[in-house]
C-alpha cells in the first residue's frame, strides 16, 4: 500500500505548478525511448500520476518507476498537449533522491568530480601530453577555491560529503 | 565580433581529437573563437542538473559571467549549449532565483547580467553555409551520412531556439553542401542512449543497437554527430556491443567539424583520425574516396 506524503506533493507543486495540469492522457509514454525499450515499465505518465498523488515512498524509496532512467531527450516535454514541464519535475524528483543518498553510483561520482575538481572530467597525463601533441593550447579552468566556495553555498558540499560510502 | 569558446569536459579531456577539426575549419572561415580561461563544468544537464539543479543553475552562471566577446558563447558541445541556454532562460524568468544566484557568485566577486548569447557551433556553421560552400575544396563524393542530430541540440526547443524539435533540416543541409549524401533512416529521430549508461548500462547498449540497426538498412556508410556524448555513444559502444551481440557493426563516426575539415581539405593525419576507434580509412578505401 503506498501513503499519500502531502509535503512531498506540496514540494513538488510549488516547484512546478505544471504538474497540476496533466490529465493523464499518456502522450508522454508514447513517445518515450525508455518506456518503448523497457515495455512500459519505465513510465513517465505514472511517474507524473504517483508526483500528483504524492508518492513519494514509491518515487524515491522503491523508485518504481525509476526516474533515474530518464534519457532527458526532452520529446515528453515538446508533446505534451497540456505543456506540462515534465523533465523538470522529474529533475526535482531526482534532486531530492540524490539528498536521500537513492541515486546510481555514476551520478555521485561525476558530482563528486566537479567538487573535487571543477570540472567533470579531469585531465589527465597522457590527455595533456596528446593536446600538446595536436597542437592545442593549454586550458586554464576554474580556479577550485571559487567553486568550493560556491558548492558550499548552494550545499551541495553536504550533499557529496554525506553521500561518501 | 567573435565568439568566446567554451570547449566543455568530455571534448577537451577526453576526445581533444574532435576539438582540432573544429577549430580548424572556424580558423579557414575566419570566425574568430577567443579561448577564456576559468570555466568549470557546464555543468552537465543530464548529470549534475540532475542531482542538484541549484548548483547547475550557479555554476551555469558563473560561467556566463566570465564572458565578454560580442557574439557571446559558442560551443562545440550539445550539452553545453543547453546548460547556458538553460541557465539563461531559468534565471530570465525567475528573479527572486537570479538574485539569490547573484548572491552566491557575490561571495566570489562575479555577477551574472543573463545577457550572454549562446550558439552551438553546428548553428554558427549553418548561419554562414554560403562561406562553409565556398571553402569546400574536396567534395565528399561517395560518403552517405545517417545524421544524428541528438536530444539537446533541438530540445527543449523553448529553450534551444533553433531548427524543428522533431523535423530538423539544418544538419542535413551542411552534410550536403560538402557534397556528401544525407540517407535518411527510420530512427533518425531517436536518442543514442548515452545519458541512460549512468543508470542502466544494458538499455544504454539497446537503444544503440535499435539506432545501428535502422542505420545499417539505410545503406549510409557513417554516422555524423555534433554532440561528444553522442560521440562517445556511437564510437566507444559500437565495439562493445558486437561483443555482446555478435553484431557486425563497424561505421565510423564522424563528428560534423571532422567532415568539414576533410571537404576543406584538411589531411586526415591533421585531424587526429587515427584515433578513431573505427577507422575512417576502411570506408574511404572501399569507396575509392582518395585523401
Amino acid at each position: 500500500m503506498s501513503i499519500i506524503n502531502f509535503e512531498f506533493r506540496n514540494e513538488v507543486l510549488k516547484h512546478n505548478a505544471s504538474l497540476s495540469y496533466c490529465y493523464q492522457c499518456s502522450t508522454c509514454s508514447g513517445g518515450c525511448p525508455i518506456a518503448l525499450i523497457t515495455n512500459g515499465k519505465y513510465n513517465p505518465r505514472k511517474i507524473i500520476e504517483e508526483a500528483i498523488l504524492g508518492l513519494q515512498d514509491k518515487l524515491v524509496e522503491s523508485q518504481d518507476p525509476n526516474p533515474w532512467l530518464c534519457s532527458t531527450c526532452q520529446k515528453c516535454v515538446e508533446l505534451c498537449p497540456q505543456k506540462v514541464e515534465l523533465t523538470e519535475i522529474f529533475t526535482l524528483i531526482k534532486n531530492i533522491c540524490f539528498e536521500k543518498n537513492k541515486y546510481p553510483e555514476a551520478f555521485y561520482s561525476q558530482g563528486n568530480s566537479v567538487f573535487e575538481n571543477g570540472i567533470a572530467i579531469p585531465y589527465s597525463n597522457a590527455i595533456l601530453t596528446r593536446r600538446k601533441t595536436l597542437g592545442l593550447p593549454e586550458i586554464k579552468t576554474a580556479p577550485i577555491d571559487e567553486i568550493k566556495t560556491l558548492l558550499k553555498e548552494t550545499n551541495f558540499e553536504k550533499n557529496i560529503l554525506e553521500g561518501i560510502k | 565580433m567573435g565568439f568566446d569558446l567554451f570547449l566543455g569536459c568530455v571534448i577537451p579531456a577526453r576526445l581533444p581529437y574532435l576539438e582540432v577539426s573544429s577549430r580548424k575549419i572556424f580558423e579557414k572561415l575566419g570566425i574568430e573563437l577567443h579561448d577564456v580561461d576559468g570555466f568549470s563544468c557546464c555543468p552537465d544537464p543530464t548529470g549534475i542538473e540532475q542531482i542538484d539543479h541549484k548548483t547547475w543553475l550557479t555554476l551555469g552562471a558563473r560561467n556566463l559571467s566570465l564572458c565578454n566577446s560580442n557574439g557571446g558563447i559558442i560551443s562545440f558541445c550539445s550539452g553545453c549549449v543547453e546548460t547556458l541556454k538553460g541557465v539563461n532562460f531559468n534565471l530570465n524568468k525567475d528573479d527572486q532565483m537570479k538574485k539569490e544566484i547573484n548572491d552566491y557568485l557575490g561571495k566570489v566577486g562575479k555577477k551574472y547580467d543573463g545577457k550572454v548569447a549562446v550558439k552551438h557551433f553546428a548553428q554558427v556553421l549553418y548561419e554562414n553555409l554560403d562561406k562553409v560552400k565556398e571553402n569546400v575544396e574536396k567534395p565528399l563524393n561517395g560518403i552517405k551520412v545517417a545524421v544524428h542530430y541528438g536530444c539537446h541540440y533541438l530540445r527543449p526547443s523553448e529553450i534551444i531556439e533553433w531548427d524543428d524539435p522533431f523535423e530538423p533540416v539544418t544538419l542535413d543541409e551542411i552534410v550536403k553542401s560538402l557534397g556528401a549524401e544525407s540517407v535518411d533512416y527510420d530512427l533518425k529521430m531517436e536518442c543514442c542512449g548515452n545519458p541512460v549508461e549512468k543508470s542502466d548500462k544494458d538499455l544504454a547498449l539497446q537503444m544503440i543497437d535499435n539506432k545501428f540497426k535502422s542505420i545499417k538498412e539505410s545503406g549510409a556508410n557513417c554516422v555524423v554527430v555534433v554532440c561528444p556524448a553522442c560521440y562517445q555513444q556511437f564510437e566507444f559502444n559500437q565495439r562493445e556491443l558486437n561483443k555482446k551481440n555478435g553484431t557486425d557493426y563497424n561505421f565510423p563516426i564522424f563528428y560534423l567539424s571532422e567532415l568539414i575539415a576533410l571537404a576543406f581539405g584538411y589531411k586526415p593525419e591533421e585531424l587526429g583520425f587515427k584515433f578513431h576507434r573505427v577507422r575512417p580509412s576502411n570506408l574511404f578505401k572501399s569507396i575509392n574516396f582518395t585523401v
